[in-house]
């Protein structure tokens, strides 16, 4: 039987554009030329460049603090979230869920122009601080959308069981359900670290003096640097560690769910 | 060694973020993208026992829409000329002391007078200067000389020239090259401009900002419409095959400003720190660094003679005399925006 070839020509037409820019920048890193238009020989000097840049590593610091700090942040108030949306129905709730459910539908630009306001208003002096509070805030709903994903299949009957051996809620949540909700949390943190090491809108309304983040410096260096090829190193880099986190995200994803976990199944009545 | 220079900088952001580190005064600079030597940023730093912050922005525009959105603390700003004028009419610009800047009252060059928008310094001090010309390909121009605005006509470069993506600079040339000011504001004579850069449409390969450095350099292109900081790096690199030319009918001048806001923290260091940029050996290094010259006559007589042998760097006299400054034309950017829309939308 003779196999049709579409599927095929189209994986690699896809492929093919998605992948390709990437190659070209990475490729475009090692170029000795300064315009990336023709091949001129394998050079390291961008990246010796680059490394030796106090200003990118000054904004790259930024960014990971910031995007440290929003994870925790988010992880903490996003979980605690997700679990008052899963364990109460009510009108309240749905408003709860609405406001949640918000920032990820409003236009990015929307929320930085607000909030820049808001601290103008309130006369906060904008800073890391500020981009913090930003990022935190767009967080909190990935966060939660990923661990109400995860608790849509948690089995309550498991907290039920926990309770009827003598467990109180605090003790159950602790030793069954936060458990088994961590890989939920774990990429939804990962997300939203992803998400916050990458935001340029917001963060660039929000931004004060001496808070450049990277993405700031990138693009102010797009458009008016003539060391160009240390972008392209500097994607190449911030690329190779994106893809690692979205790698460890994918696997904490994958995690089976056991059906129960490890102590009951040993220690429970024989 | 990376490392360590990763914690220290770790050590410090932490400092920085519980404020127990040693309390010295910081100065925030908010500057383009590599558009100053941070080898004078240390020096500074060293000799005023201070620290110096340096955030960038891309565009006048954006800069300004954070700082009136009330994006305070910076203590110099550099913007364009036509943007300090702006800055300075909504009252966000701190009026300079001249008493704390010797150096650019000893140095700064008088020739350069005519090329900034506000020579009596006021509020802005100049940080450099950079003009639009012709980029071109020595090696490919088949002895055409190139030193007008009419080249972008001329068939033989068909499909191998660029004119800028930037209705004031390539509305500019078409003015220019009729005989008029490149801020007239007069229909009639923005009409016939416009009939030439239709002209030059069809000869040219595209109108672009960017990438016209890489067709220069790699010799796709042979003319490119560019600025002179951006063409002098390129120059630089490959100075047997790439020139520069002003065309003789005249091209427009820019200048970088340096300004202190309203809403400056440090006014004496800021103060302290556009001085020492005019100080001449530091202004000779930062002008190597930047491709463009700062109007400092003590700081330009020291460069070494390759710079100031390049005419993108460091144009000869008679012809800066030919530049004209871009002017803000207020509500007559309209017309302008309007004209450049057919030439756009004209196929």
């Amino acid at each position: 039987m003779k196999r049709n070839p579409f599927p095929l020509i189209m994986l690699v037409l896809v492929l093919a554009f998605l992948y390709l820019p990437i190659v070209v920048l990475t490729s475009n890193s090692f170029n000795l030329s300064r315009f990336g238009g023709t091949w001129e020989g394998f050079t390291l000097k961008w990246y010796s460049q680059l490394f030796n840049d106090s200003q990118v590593w000054a904004a790259f610091i930024n960014s990971l603090l910031i995007a440290t700090g929003a994870t925790l942040a988010s992880c903490l108030l996003g979980t605690t979230a997700a679990l008052a949306l899963h364990r109460w129905r009510s009108r309240l709730q749905n408003i709860h869920y609405g406001l949640i459910y918000t920032p990820l539908v409003i236009p990015e630009i929307l929320m930085g122009i607000s909030l820049l306001l808001t601290f103008t208003a309130i006369g906060m002096n904008c800073g890391l601080h500020t981009i913090l509070l930003a990022h935190t805030t767009f967080c909190i709903s990935y966060v939660t959308m990923t661990v109400l994903a995860r608790l849509q299949d948690f089995d309550d009957s498991l907290i039920e069981a926990a309770r009827d051996l003598g467990a109180n809620a605090w003790v159950s949540f602790r030793r069954v359900q936060f458990p088994l909700l961590l890989p939920g949390i774990i990429s939804g943190g990962l997300l939203a670290f992803t998400l916050s090491i990458d935001d340029f809108v917001i963060t660039f309304f929000v931004a004060g003096p001496g808070s450049s983040t990277l993405p700031l410096k990138v693009y102010s260096m797009i458009k008016h640097s003539p060391k160009l090829p240390v972008i392209n190193c500097l994607s190449t880099v911030m690329l190779l560690f994106t893809f690692a986190l979205v790698l460890t995200s994918r696997a904490f994803q994958n995690l089976k769910q056991p059906k129960a976990p490890n102590g009951l199944k040993n220690g429970g009545h024989a | 060694m990376k490392n360590a220079h990763l914690l220290a900088m770790l050590a410090l952001a932490a400092a920085t973020l519980t404020g127990c580190g040693p309390k010295k005064p910081t100065l925030h600079l908010y500057t383009w993208s590599d558009y100053l030597d941070p080898e004078l940023v240390t020096a500074f730093e060293e000799a005023n026992g201070c620290r110096v912050k340096v955030d960038t922005f891309d565009s006048n525009e954006t800069m300004y829409a954070k700082v009136q959105a009330g994006s305070g603390g910076y203590d110099i700003i550099f913007p364009s000329s036509y943007q300090v004028s702006l800055m300075a009419q909504n009252n966000m610009l701190q009026p300079l002391d001249k008493s704390l800047l010797p150096n650019v009252v000893a140095n700064f060059d008088p020739s350069y007078t005519r090329v900034i928008l506000n020579p009596e310094m006021t509020y802005n001090v100049p940080y450099a200067v950079t003009f639009t010309g012709i980029a071109y390909r020595k090696d490919k121009t088949a002895g055409i000389t190139v030193d007008s605005w009419t080249s972008f006509d001329n068939p033989a470069f068909k499909g191998r020239s660029s004119l800028l993506n930037d209705f004031r600079e390539t509305m500019g040339a078409a003015l220019k090259s009729l005989g008029y000011s490149l801020n007239s504001t007069q229909p009639e004579e923005l009409q016939k401009a416009c009939d030439v850069v239709l002209r030059w449409k069809k000869n040219i390969a595209k109108f672009d900002n960017e990438q016209y450095k890489t067709g220069i350099a790699s010799g796709e292109f042979v003319l490119g419409h560019g600025y002179s900081g951006d063409i002098a790096q390129v120059m630089l690199e490959d100075p047997e095959n790439i020139g520069f030319a002003f065309p003789k009918e005249g091209f427009t001048a820019a200048c970088d400003e340096m300004v202190i806001p309203k809403t400056a923290k440090e006014l004496a260091l800021a103060h302290a720190f556009i001085n020492f940029l005019y100080d001449p050996d530091n202004a000779c290094r930062n002008i190597q660094y930047i491709c463009a010259p700062m109007p400092n006559s003590k700081g330009i007589a020291k460069l070494p003679q390759a710079y100031r042998n390049n005419p993108a760097i460091l144009p000869p006299a008679e012809i800066l005399a030919k530049a004209e400054v871009l002017k803000d034309l207020g509500a007559s950017n309209a017309l302008y925006s309007k004209v450049w829309d057919t030439i756009k939308a004209t196929e």
